[in-house]
Parts: C-alpha cells; structure tokens; sequence
C-alpha cells in the first residue's frame, strides 16, 4: 500500500488536496473481508508548520475514515465515508479501492490561517486496519493477524 | 483503630479485586461500553497480577530465610502456607481445564455446518426473491427507455414525471452524452444529489446491455438502481439513458437485512472465533491467575496471622527459660488463641509475684543471717557448726580467738583438714571427735588445752543440729575460754587460804615461841650438862622454826592483805633505777643493765606496789641466777600504745635457766616455786599487784634462754578506764590474755 502522488491545490484562499493512492490488501485482510469482516480506512492529513530547532507544531489535522465491507446479500463492495455518512457500493473490490484511493479536492485549510512568513509541510499517511472488534478481540488482534496495513507517511511542502 | 483500618482496606481490596473481574467477564462478553474498558481492566488486572506475585515473592523469601534460620514457627508456617495453597490451587487448576475445555468445545459447537448452510440459504432466498423484484424494475426501465425515444427535451420532465407515477419509481434521470443531465424527477427528498451513473453503469451500457443493481443504503434498507439505453431515434440523435432507482419495500428490506446482518455477523465471528478462543481463555486466566494468586498470598497472610501468636508464646517461652518472668504477650483476639496467650500472660505474671515474694523472702533470711552473723561476731562465746561431714558451715570470730586459728577463712572446709594447720584446734578436734565418734552427739565438758603461753581451759557444749525431718544434719559446738574466771577463783581460793593461814597459825606461833624460850631458860641451869645440851638445841630449832613460820604466815598475809591503792604521779624510770642501785650496792655476781624510755615520764601509779613488784622480779632473777658466772638481768620500760590507749611496759629478762614447761602454766599460783627457798608467793603477789594496777604480767622463755617477765599497764586513771572499757568488748584481748 503507498501513496502514489499527492499534492496540494488553492482556490478561492483554500487549500485543497489532491491524492491517488495504492490500496492493495494482503491475503488477512482479504479473507477477513470475505467473512464479513469490516476494515477500517483511515488518511491522516497534517499541516506542520517547520521549525528549524524544536518540534513542528501541527497547525491542522484531518482525519478522513472509511469502511470498507462485503454485502453479501447484494455480493458488493460497500465503502462508507464515516465523514460525511455517504454509502457507495461496486460489483468487485478493485473497483472499490481504485474509488477509495482517488482523493479529489479535499479541503484542507484556509491560506488566511497560515503565516505568511513560514514554511508549512503537509504529509499524508494511510491506514487500513480491521474495523474495532468488541472487548478482548481488539486487544488480541493488536497481537494476531495481520490485518493492519498502513503506508509511508508521504510529505511535501506546501506551495502557495 | 489499626484493626479497624485493615479490615476496611481488606474489604477495598477485595471489592476493587471481585469489581474488576466481574467488568472484566462483563466486557468479554460483548460489544457494549464494557467492551471497550477491555483493554483498561486487563490492563489493570495485569498490574493486580504483578504485584500479587512480587508480594507472594518477598512473603515466600521471607518464609525461606525464616525456615533456614530456624525461626520458631516457621515450620508450622510453611506446613499451614503448603495446606492452604494445595487446598485452593488444585480445585481452581481443575476448574479452569474443565472451562478451558468447556469453552472450546462450545464455540466450535456454534459453528456448525447446520447453521451455515442454514444461513447460506436464507440468503440466496432473500436474494432471489429481489432478483424477481429487480428483473421486474429493469423490464419496467427498459418500456420506459422505449416509450422516452420519441420524447425530445421538451416535455420530457413532463413525461418522466408521468412515467415516475406509473412505476413508483423513486427517481428517473434521463443521461445525454457526456453524461449530461437532460431530464430528472425525484421523490428522494433526504438526497439533494441527483444520482449520475456509475462508471459500472456506463461500462455495461456501452457493452448494449441494461443495468439493474441492489445498492444497500446507509443506514438500512436498499433501493434498486436500474439503467438502459433509451433507443434512438435516426443515427444522428443524440445518444440517452435512463437511469432510475426503485425503492424496496420495507418488509422485504427488513428482512433482508436481517438476513445479511445474520450471516455478516455469523460469518464474522466464525472467522474470528479462534481469536474469541484465545479472548475468552485469557480473560479465564487472567481471572484464575488473580484467584489463585490471591489464594495464595492470602496462604501466606493467615499463616502469618495464626502462626503470630504462636511465635509470640514461644518467644516468651523462651524468654521465662532465661528468667524473664515480666514477658506479656499481645492478646490475639477473643478466640481459642487468644485464651491461651492470656493463659500465658497469667502464669507469668504469677511466675514473675511468685519470684519477687522469692526475692523477699531470700532478703528477709539474709537480713536474719547477716544479724545472725553480726551477733555470733558480738559474741566473746566461740561458736562453730559444723556438717555431719565435718564441714564448717559456721565460725565466728570469737571462736577464732580463742582457738588461736582464723576458722572464718576455713569455712567449707573440713575441720580434721583445718586443725592439721595449729595445735590448739587439734588438740579442740580430738576431744570433740571422741565424744561424736562415741555416738555422742549432745556433750558438755571442761577441756583444757595446752599452749604456748600457758594452758587454756574452755567450757565446751555440743549440740546435734536435727532437720526437719529429725535426720542428724550437723552439730554445732558452742564454747567459752574460762581460763581467766578459773583463775581469778584461784587466786580468790588462796586469798581465803592466806588469810585463815595467816590468823589460825599466827596465834599459836607466839605461845609456842615464848613456852620454849621459857623452857629453855627454867630448865637450862638446873638440868645436867648432857641434857642442857639437848634441851638447849631442842629450844633453839622450835624458837627458829617458829620464826621461820611466823614469815611464812607474814607472807601470807601479805598475799591476802589488800590495802586501798594509792596512786600518785611519778617517775617510773626514777623508782627503777632506785631500786636496781638497790641491788647494784650488794655486790652481786650478776650485771643488771637497764634499757630507760626516756619518752615515759611520769605516771600514774602506786609507786609502794610497784617497788614491791620491782623488787619480787628482780629478787627472783637474782636467784634463779644463782651466782652464776656472767649472770646477767635486763630491765627495759616503754612507752606503748594500743589503739588510743598508753600503756606503760616493764620487761625483765635473765640468762638463767628459764622455767620449766610444766612450770610455766602455774608460775602464777601461789606456793609455786622453782627455788630451793622460797615461800613461792613471789610471782602470785606480782600478779596480784599487776592485776590491782589493771595490767597483765606474762611469763616467758627467751629464745637465747633465759626467763622474760613482761608487765603491761595503763599510764593513768584514764588510760585504765579505756582499757577496762575495751576488754568488756573485746574478745581478742581476752583471748590473749587468757
């Protein structure tokens, strides 16, 4: 799983982005999925403000989550966008990851909010992960499975 | 207080520790906000866990080391500690295997083939009843799509609405090329979007097929989505489509989801139930580790609790061993235990009065001894007692004194042993060991014993010391030197003697006398000549003979006659000097050397009697001497002092024979006499008049040979009284003197 490219986009004083990622599941997740098991997404979008000596303060944050699921009943791929409560559902998984990975004009933050002066790095990370399981499956799935997939963490400076 | 607040710490943990097991069970158990406390009370019951085993660690060191020292009740401990964990581990392990067991069995059981190929079924039921639907709604989109080709856009929403009514379709989108939005009518009110067609749609259209898809909504329910190719009408028409979505009805959605959600979460779990295994089998051990490990620290905590008294009783045990009979144990409560240690505290506190009373009685007897000896030390009386083995338990001092030898030092030791070490005692020992060794334990006899200085005569009684239970455990012998009281008899004897002497024989003596003188003179000049002679020689040896007896009788009464004292200040050196000039103008064999203290001076006495004593001892050592060749006679005087007394000394020695050792005990007694002449009443008034002085005379042998008469008196009237004073209370001096 990685994230092919990304970027960043103004308009009308609002940063947007833009972002195609690579979903690919590996044989767990594949499986659990066929069972009916649901697998969390989550992109994890931050704007750093870049400091020379100490840590970068994170000026934003955006989670964006989805949930990936097999309906059995209707044999589609379901993908749920937690956000905004949006349902989309596709005949096959690659169909649905192929929509899952395409980010179009997600806005991010208001040019306003940002100091003029400073260097701002936004970076971008996916994580696939099965969906919470109740009580002690949780903390035992930490520890069994490999269900959670998450990709390298993609940076680059945002351009104004 | 301290109770009080364990306890309610107890009862906190106890409930903190059954709280977080119940949730932990609680939140096994499903999805509810108990599920998501999971991992926190795992967390927390992980942490319970760690610190039971680090506590049972320092309580299973701790009970190790006690063991190894062997301290006491640690055995008893670690039997209690072994007992309890036994009794409460191997239950719980047991159950826990059948759970375990148990537990699995019943998750695969779930899992059956039975209910899978139950569910499979429902669903394709459910599927295939809203396949019918779905054919149903694409036939109705496909008539639709036809009866749209002649419409051109106007009139076309008229038409759509029109055909919206007819089929119930929820919304009906007419799509132009580049999927341009020509017409739509909607009754989806919750969507402000109209629906656009997919990139599947688009694709089977293009393949000349038509669409129909179930699309699941958000939350439940599901609508289906149809699409066709509305036909054209010439070749140069613009290409359309229709795109609708019908609703499904609400029963048939219901169950539908029903059904979905059934095997969704049937297909779930059994993809997940090894890991529901692995779930509930850890929380079963967490639970079990948190029992069983408290079972066993609280092994650990009673043991110690039950096993504390018992340490303590054998502490204080140990204690009233070594004779700490103020150890009080701390009550352990009101039970079997607890009656015990106050048993415990009773009897050392009855051990600890028994001992003082013991205490005090063992001062009170050696108060009564330490009187008893004070007393037998007061006493001029000799006492000694003595074991049945002849061990001395008891001397006093005075008994010392008079047998010469300090017994007190021979204490423990036998007396047989004791008297090897001095003559008198032995000679003490003999007398009394025929009298014992007779079977004679109670005796009285007046034993007299033969010293250096003299004899000692000693009234002596025995007495056998009986036990309680009348068995012979000693003797003891109680005796008096009564050899001065014997004495002062004698003289008292002889001074009646002289005295009746004196006067029964004095008076005959001058009619004896004159009768012969006048016999002599009546019949001398008548008679003849032969028998003149022998009236002459008769007359003349009685005349002679009572004039020698008429001094004897003198002396006599000179021993008896006690005319008062007259005691006057004089120089004592002076009155000896005076009368050894005396003696010195008789030219004598013998030389007379005087050794004067010049430190003397004058002294109180009477000076008649001590001329008279002067002249007895000098006149005896002249005699003794016997006009022997380089005869020599000493007379020294001193000045000595006993304590704060001054007494002065008069010695007079000679070269001469000495006395005889049968002699010398009775040079004293009257008409005793070493000398040819002599009415030997000489040293007695010596004596006498030593005596009236408050003195003492003694009579020795000088070592080189020769006779010692050594005279001690006080100076004055003070000195004597002080002396007098101190015979009264010292039995040394009597001792001495006796």
């Amino acid at each position: 799983m990685e994230i092919r490219s990304a970027y960043t986009e103004i308009r009308d004083d609002v940063f947007y982005v833009n972002a195609r990622i690579d979903y690919r599941l590996n044989q767990s997740a594949l499986d659990a999925l066929e069972n009916g098991v649901r697998l969390n997404v989550e992109l994890d979008i931050d704007v750093r403000r870049r400091r020379r000596l100490i840590w970068d303060p994170a000026v934003a944050e955006l989670r964006q989550r989805y949930r990936l699921s097999y309906h059995a009943l209707s044999e589609r791929y379901v993908v749920s966008n937690l956000n905004s409560g949006d349902v989309e559902s596709f005949s096959d998984l690659a169909t649905a990851l192929s929509w899952l990975g395409r980010i179009d004009r997600l806005p991010l933050i208001d040019a306003p909010l940002l100091d003029d002066d400073s260097r701002y790095d936004v970076s971008i990370r996916a994580v696939l992960d099965v969906k919470e399981l109740p009580g002690p499956l949780n903390l035992l799935s930490r520890f069994w499975g490999d269900w959670r997939i998450a990709s390298e963490r993609y940076s680059w400076r945002l351009e104004r | 207080m301290k109770r009080a607040a364990a306890i309610g710490l107890g009862i906190l943990g106890f409930s903190f520790w059954f709280g977080s097991m119940l949730l932990l069970g609680r939140a096994t158990e499903g999805a509810d906000e108990f599920g998501r406390l999971y991992g926190s009370l795992f967390l927390l019951n992980a942490i319970g866990v760690v610190t039971l085993i680090v506590l049972i660690a320092v309580n299973l060191v701790r009970l190790v080391r006690d063991y190894r020292s062997r301290m006491p009740g640690s055995r008893l401990k670690s039997r209690m500690v072994a007992t309890f964990v036994i009794l409460s581990v191997l239950p719980l392990v047991i159950v826990f295997y059948f759970s375990v067991q148990f537990l699995n069995r019943g998750i695969d059981s779930w899992f059956s083939v039975d209910v899978e190929k139950g569910l499979s079924d429902a669903l394709n039921l459910s599927r295939a009843t809203l396949e019918i639907q779905m054919r149903d709604y694409l036939s109705a989109t496909e008539e639709m799509a036809v009866r749209l080709q002649e419409w051109i856009p106007v009139g076309l929403a008229g038409e759509l609405a029109r055909l919206q009514r007819q089929s119930g379709a929820l919304e009906l989108t007419v799509i132009g090329s580049n999927s341009r939005i020509v017409a739509s009518i909607s009754d989806r009110e919750e969507l402000d979007v109209i629906a656009t067609p997919t990139e599947e749609i688009l694709v089977q259209l293009a393949q000349g097929l038509s669409y129909v898809g179930l699309d699941p909504l958000a939350n439940s329910g599901y609508q289906i989505r149809t699409a066709a190719m509305i036909p054209m009408v010439s070749p140069f028409s613009e290409q359309r489509m229709l795109l609708a979505i019908f609703p499904v009805s609400e029963r048939l959605s219901s169950l539908a989801d029903a059904v979905q959600h059934a095997y969704s979460d049937y297909g779930e779990l059994s993809y997940l139930r090894r890991l529901l295994k692995y779930s509930l089998t850890l929380t079963l051990t967490l639970v079990l580790l948190l029992s069983l490990l408290t079972a066993v620290w609280g092994a650990f905590f009673f043991s110690r609790k039950l096993v504390a008294p018992i340490q303590n009783l054998i502490a204080g045990t140990r204690a009233v061993a070594q004779g700490d009979y103020d150890t009080q144990l701390p009550l352990p409560g009101n039970d079997d235990m607890g009656f015990l240690v106050r048993s415990f505290n009773e009897m050392t506190r009855r051990l600890s009065e028994a001992r003082r009373q013991a205490s005090a009685s063992q001062a009170t007897i050696e108060n009564e001894r330490a009187y008893l000896a004070i007393i037998l030390g007061r006493l001029s009386t000799g006492v000694i007692s003595l074991e049945t083995d002849w061990r001395v338990r008891t001397a006093n001092q005075a008994a010392g004194s008079i047998l010469g030898f300090d017994l007190e030092s021979g204490i423990g030791r036998p007396l047989l042993e004791i008297a090897r070490e001095s003559s008198l005692l032995e000679q003490f020992v003999d007398i009394a060991r025929r009298h014992i060794m007779a079977g004679d334990s109670e005796w009285r006899e007046q034993i007299v014993l033969k010293a250096e200085g003299g004899r000692r005569v000693l009234m002596c009684a025995c007495s056998g010391l009986n036990s309680e239970s009348g068995e012979l455990a000693g003797y003891v012998m109680v005796f008096d030197d009564i050899t001065a009281l014997m004495q002062a008899q004698r003289d008292a004897a002889w001074g009646e003697v002289a005295r009746r002497l004196a006067h029964e024989i004095k008076n005959p003596l001058t009619p004896i006398q004159l009768s012969a003188e006048r016999m002599r003179r009546r019949l001398l000049d008548r008679i003849e000549e032969k028998d003149a002679q022998v009236v002459e020689r008769a007359t003349r040896t009685i005349v002679q003979q009572v004039e020698a007896m008429k001094e004897m009788v003198n002396a006599f009464s000179d021993y008896a006659r006690a005319p008062d004292m007259d005691l006057i200040q004089i120089d004592l050196n002076h009155l000896v000097l005076e009368v050894a000039d005396l003696y010195r103008a008789r030219e004598i064999d013998v030389t007379i050397d005087l050794d004067l203290d010049s430190e003397l001076g004058s002294v109180e006495i009477d000076p008649g009697r001590v001329r008279q004593i002067l002249h007895n001892l000098i006149g005896n050592a002249i005699e003794a001497l016997n006009h022997k060749k380089g005869g020599r006679l000493w007379v020294r005087t001193a000045l000595e002092t006993d304590g704060e007394i001054r007494l002065l000394s008069i010695v007079v020695e000679d070269n001469g024979p000495g006395f005889s050792l049968d002699a010398i005990e009775h040079i004293f007694d009257p008409y005793v006499t070493s000398k040819p002449k002599g009415t030997g009443l000489g040293l007695a008034i010596v004596k006498k008049l030593v005596e009236e002085h408050g003195g003492r005379v003694d009579a020795a042998n000088r070592d080189e040979g020769g006779a010692r008469m050594s005279i001690v008196m006080p100076v004055d009237d003070e000195a004597r009284t002080a002396l007098l004073r101190k015979e009264a209370h010292s039995t040394d001096y009597k001792g001495e003197r006796a």
